[in-house]
């Protein structure tokens, strides 16, 4: 059965439209708890409270507000927020191109999959086709749930995968935290054997060969603990620190 | 300094790393509250326990799992703890990768490592990993346990610091079989690829992120100080109409490219 689209539009390519569908392209496979009550098991409810009233409030009682001082609120329709996005185009204007490759990892955000529609899957193909042989990737501006974000679009196997990437200011500067002074630096030799140990570790990457281990370790607790069987905590851990390194890195070599 | 997300130790070989991990991402955005509508008074968010209707303090919340049977098994956090005992505060470097091996559809969150603890042991064990990792362009790949869920993640040297980067597991991106594409029938002409290209390379830019801004974010300040001023808001238009494929893709390349020539 074929999934459902989240969106459909059009990628504007110079003058060439492609007509798209945007898919999700993942799906979080962790072992899912509610929240309950320790000692009998009962659901937990949220509940909206008025801390003035100390009374529960009915949802149809509620409004979004922005606070702009210390006890002024701001209260924005649906509408008005919706203001903020802009004109709701069906339209993502790719108008420059990046190397993908030179892209920081932390400059992505969410990633979907863009399907062709059943009109102007030529256009689709040749979009592909274009940006594999140039070997960039196109960027834009989508408007999604109300919200503009600058997005990749970029080839992956017959697909064009859409990516929403974070912005620069939302991308903190690893340089802004403060690294102490050390007296005395890594010596060359250190710095020599551990890159043999990486060498020594270096492999290609095929993301099938790691199974999250600890998603079946969990689901097997809940088997034992189903079955009335104790679970035994662990003990706390503790680390080690190192002290000297240039023995712990010939000791890792010659392991 | 930021509150840090989680405490551990980073282990490469026999060096063990001491390491605090803090978000490698700030949030700036203006948030909504709910506020109760007649006088603006901001709601709180109560856990109630549905048997008993009675407000349960957060130490007596467990996690509940539903069997496909329907019985409820709880687990208390502690318990949890169990599922990975050894492991669970410390990041075992399993093997380095090409960082161009791991496609970016796995990414998940940044992080920043730094290291935890004034000794000079644990500076200059971290000072080893930044610069032996920042003269390749490998990446270090171990696996991180936070909260109730593990992943796979990946760390580099930037700005003599080390970033960590969760990644999804593979059973977690989906497959793109399903995904509707074109077919060998719509294989593009060579020429019309070679114009597409074209096209692309006069539009062609290195990444700079700081060319985009959060324009959505910019609008609703805006609007929140236009509202707050009792002035009016105006409402977006209507959407537009969808754009129609064009009939003659190479004529439609062809005015692109004299229109990015002109």
């Amino acid at each position: 059965m074929a999934p459902r689209s989240l969106w459909n539009g059009s990628i504007a390519f110079g003058l060439v439209t492609v007509p798209v569908k945007v898919y999700t392209a993942t799906d979080s496979k962790s072992v899912h708890f509610r929240e309950v009550h320790a000692k009998d098991g009962g659901k937990i409810e949220h509940r909206r409270i008025c801390p003035k009233d100390d009374q529960t409030v009915g949802s149809d009682e509620i409004v979004r507000g922005y606070q702009v001082s210390a006890r002024k609120w701001v209260e924005l329709t649906d509408e008005e927020v919706a203001a903020a996005a802009g004109t709701q185009a069906r339209l993502i204007d790719v108008d420059h191109f990046v190397p993908a490759s030179e892209i920081d990892p932390v400059y992505y955000d969410k990633a979907y999959y863009l399907g062709a529609q059943d009109k102007g899957r030529d256009a689709y193909a040749l979009l592909h086709a274009a940006l594999e042989k140039a070997d960039r990737a196109g960027v834009g501006r989508w408007v999604f749930h109300n919200r503009e974000r600058t997005v990749i679009v970029r080839p992956l196997g017959d697909v064009l995968a859409l990516h929403t990437m974070r912005f620069a200011d939302e991308v903190v500067d690893p340089s802004d935290l403060e690294l102490a002074r050390v007296n005395r630096k890594p010596t060359e030799q250190e710095i020599e054997m551990a890159g043999k140990l990486v060498d020594g570790l270096h492999t290609g990457f095929d993301p099938s060969e790691y199974e999250d281990s600890h998603r079946k370790a969990v689901l097997a607790l809940v088997e034992a603990k189903a079955a009335g069987k104790n679970i035994e905590l662990p003990a706390p851990e503790e680390a080690e620190a190192a002290d000297d390194l240039l023995a712990q890195l010939e000791a890792s070599l010659s392991a | 300094m930021p509150r840090s997300l989680w405490t551990g130790s980073l282990s490469f070989g026999l060096v063990n790393v001491p390491v605090a991990m803090f978000s490698g991402v700030s949030d700036r955005d203006l948030h909504a509250r709910q506020l109760h509508a007649k006088d603006h008074t901001p709601v709180e968010t109560h856990r109630f326990c549905a048997e008993e209707d009675v407000e349960v303090p957060y130490d007596e919340i467990a996690n509940g799992y539903e069997t496909d049977d329907g019985e409820m098994v709880i687990l208390t956090d502690a318990e949890l703890a169990a599922a990975n005992p050894h492991k669970s505060r410390t990041i075992d470097i399993e093997a380095f990768v090409d960082l161009d091996d791991v496609d970016p559809i796995t990414f998940d969150h940044p992080y920043i490592l730094m290291p935890s603890g004034e000794a000079e042991g644990i500076q200059r064990a971290y000072r080893l990993l930044v610069e032996v990792m920042g003269r390749t362009d490998r990446a270090a790949l171990g696996r991180i346990v936070m909260r109730t869920k593990e992943y796979l993640a990946l760390i580099r040297a930037r700005e003599d610091r080390l970033v960590l980067t969760t990644l999804l597991w593979h059973d977690e991106v989906r497959p793109t079989d399903p995904i509707p594409a074109p077919t060998k029938k719509d294989k593009p002409a060579k020429k019309e690829v070679d114009a597409a290209v074209e096209l692309i390379e006069s539009f062609a830019c290195e990444w700079d992120p700081s060319r985009y801004e959060d324009a959505f974010q910019k609008r609703l300040r805006e609007i929140v100080k236009r509202k707050g001023k009792g002035q009016a808001i105006e409402l977006p238009d209507e959407e537009e109409d969808e754009p129609t494929p064009v009939p003659d893709l190479m004529a439609a390349l062809e005015r692109s490219l004299e229109e990015a020539k002109a």
